[in-house]
């Protein structure tokens, strides 16, 4: 239980290759923050600097308000849960997560009294006598989770716990470790590239790109109000649609003009860009699948595609469709809302016409890819 | 039906070639065995024949009987070389183990900027024959007072100085063991010893048994350092050097079976010590530790 400080932390490999960079984080008691990039941003660097696994190049970590820079990982008081498990082949589940006690001479009723207790909260008990060979990935995993668990530490760090297991398992154990979050109650740190787990786990999401944080914020605010196209993109599944088009003020309003269409921005977004005073200049256009409509032929704000993929998901339709200049897009349609005749009939070249709402668009600069409301 | 008769016969034929194709690889492994059994089988014959002391050109003995394995206890000084080669197996076993394991540990797991350098180095020295330095080591020694009846000591120093250079085998070993079971452990609480002793160790069983054995071993099978060394004084003998005087010279044909005796009697303990370690020898034994 522990606030946790990042102040300017630089993390440089060899002589020029930067991996982290001016990373600024606060990050408070017994919040549950997640770090999400793609590969290679530099998420699980900044975690294992947490750690004491990384030399910190520059910069502070504070852990509780002490500067952990020179600490060995034993004496930061901190448990990691390691993508691949890092269970120790040679003892029992019992002794697994009981060797962190060991290591600190605690007596041993009380050892016998946390491994069960957090064994029983993990429903692993009945294999405590196992070795780690003899147990599936799962049930590996929450053995490093209990492992991580038996301790009183202040910062209960994940590095990509779930990456390992298959789609099921991984959303049983997502789910899990809600739950586990409620029972120990104190800061967690977690690393993923998957964005799904970032927005369900997260307190606040920290968005990161090539070494540098692209944002911060609760799950909300960086899915409606993503500070630049790559949040945008990498946020929300499936992505974020964007095309370039005209942002066009008239008086007090604002119109969007994507191939050839001719749609008001409505709602706060318009109010936003009044405030703001943005001027009609090109855009990139941001728009989720999910907002996406199916339109009339003939409509002004009916953008004529072709199907090139139908992806049936079950409760929903996944439509890859191709604009006239070529442009890919991707339209989200609940499966409730069509009649059987015109599902049967989104296949592979039909004519389709789609549109969106004027309240849902996010616009974003052409140059610095910037969010203009931001 | 006829297809299937086809199919049938193509079987038989099949089993019957490499029914034929075994056999002979049978046969030459068998003879390959014999040749390599021969010498050991033809010590062991030897040693228990009663009528010669020479090399009589009979492989079993006329009379068997432990007449050479009485002499040997009763007239030489066998037990003294034999009580010196032992004390020197188990103290290189001991140090080498350190050593080695130490460097190998060191070179596998921590980074530092002489790192590749020192590898680099040790590889080009190892390269040059250990028995270029012996005129050095013999002339060191001898100042030192680390010859002749002290010459066990001296020679512990010498098979344990430089044997961290033999580091590559349990290194590569080390390297298979995956690094976050370190960093678990380290984030667990062990220090870098800790992590050492009781993560790490007991996952090298395998390897560290070969080390201990590579090092008891060194001391029964060096003659040419050894000899130099010792420099014939009977107190500071090894086996090797000891048992070498009865093949010289005319001793050769008073000695010969009482050669061969002591060589039995010293392959008893490098293999009793190879036997009860080998169940230690223990494979696949990293298995779940991490996702693989």
């Amino acid at each position: 239980m522990a606030n946790v400080k990042l102040t300017n932390v630089k993390k440089v490999y060899g002589k020029d290759t930067v991996a982290v960079q001016d990373f600024n984080l606060d990050i408070a008691d017994k919040e549950f923050i997640v770090f999400v990039g793609p590969s290679g941003c530099g998420k699980s660097t900044t975690l294992r600097m947490i750690a004491g696994l990384e030399d910190i190049s520059d910069g502070t970590v504070e852990i509780d308000g002490v500067v952990v820079n020179d600490l060995q990982p034993r004496d930061r008081n901190i448990a990691m849960v390691f993508q691949n498990y890092a269970l120790y082949p040679h003892l029992t589940v019992f002794e697994n997560m009981a060797f962190s006690l060991r290591l600190r001479k605690t007596p041993q009723e009380e050892v016998y009294k946390r491994v069960t207790e957090a064994a029983e909260i993990l429903g692993i008990t009945q294999y405590l006598t196992r070795k780690p060979r003899a147990l599936s990935g799962g049930q590996r995993q929450r053995v490093a989770i209990g492992r991580a668990m038996v301790r009183d530490s202040k910062v209960f760090l994940m590095d990509e716990p779930l990456s390992n297991l298959d789609a099921k398992l991984r959303n049983q154990m997502r789910a899990e470790i809600i739950l586990l979050r409620q029972k120990i109650d104190t800061t967690f740190i977690y690393v993923t590239h998957d964005q799904t787990e970032a927005m369900t786990l997260g307190d606040r999401i920290v968005i990161m790109k090539d070494g540098f944080i692209q944002q911060v914020g609760t799950p909300t605010e960086v899915f409606d109000m993503p500070v630049n196209l790559f949040v945008a993109e990498f946020i929300g599944a499936p992505k974020m649609n964007t095309f370039k088009t005209q942002l066009v003020r008239e008086g007090d309003k604002y119109f969007v003009t994507p191939y050839g269409a001719r749609i008001e921005v409505t709602g706060k977004k318009a109010g936003e860009l009044l405030a703001k005073n943005v001027e009609s200049q090109e855009i990139i256009l941001g728009v989720r699948p999910e907002h996406m409509t199916l339109a009339k032929a003939g409509d002004a704000d009916a953008i004529p595609c072709t199907i090139r993929v139908n992806e049936m998901m079950g409760s929903e339709l996944h439509l890859h469709v191709e604009e006239a200049n070529g442009d890919r897009l991707i339209v989200r349609i609940p499966t409730i809302t069509l009649e059987d005749e015109q599902r049967k009939s989104m296949t592979y070249g039909q004519t389709l016409h789609i549109t969106f709402e004027g309240k849902v668009m996010h616009f974003f600069d052409v140059q610095t890819e910037r969010n203009l409301l931001a | 039906m006829k297809t299937e008769t086809k199919i049938k016969k193509s079987g038989l034929g099949a089993r019957a070639s490499r029914r034929i194709s075994n056999t002979i690889v049978y046969i030459i492994l068998i003879a390959i065995t014999l040749v390599w059994l021969f010498p050991f089988f033809g010590i062991v014959l030897e040693s228990f024949k009663v009528n010669t002391t020479a090399m009589d050109g009979e492989l079993f003995p006329e009379v068997w009987g432990f007449d050479n394995y009485i002499r040997l206890f009763k007239e030489t000084d066998f037990l003294k070389w034999f009580r010196n080669t032992a004390i020197m197996g188990v103290a290189t076993a001991v140090f080498q183990t350190f050593f080695v394991l130490s460097m190998s540990y060191t070179l596998s797991r921590l980074r530092f900027k002489a790192r590749k350098p020192l590898m680099n180095l040790m590889l080009i020295l190892g390269m040059f024959p250990g028995f270029l330095t012996m005129i050095l080591i013999y002339k060191v020694f001898s100042e030192l007072g680390l010859t002749m009846e002290m010459a066990p000591v001296g020679l512990i120093i010498v098979y344990c100085a430089s044997s961290g250079m033999g580091y590559y085998i349990s290194k590569g070993f080390f390297d298979t063991i995956p690094k976050t079971l370190d960093e678990a452990a380290r984030v667990d609480g062990a220090t870098r010893m800790q992590v050492f002793y009781k993560v790490i160790m007991p996952l090298s069983g395998s390897i560290v048994i070969y080390t201990i054995l590579m090092g008891f071993m060194a001391p029964w099978g060096d003659f040419m350092l050894a000899s130099y060394i010792i420099h014939e004084n009977s107190a500071g003998m090894s086996v090797a050097v000891g048992m070498y005087e009865w093949l010289s010279r005319t001793m050769v044909n008073s000695n010969y079976t009482m050669f061969c005796a002591a060589g039995v009697i010293v392959a008893i303990p490098v293999t009793t010590v190879f036997l009860c370690l080998q169940k230690y020898y223990v494979e696949g034994v990293t298995g779940g530790a991490v996702k693989g």
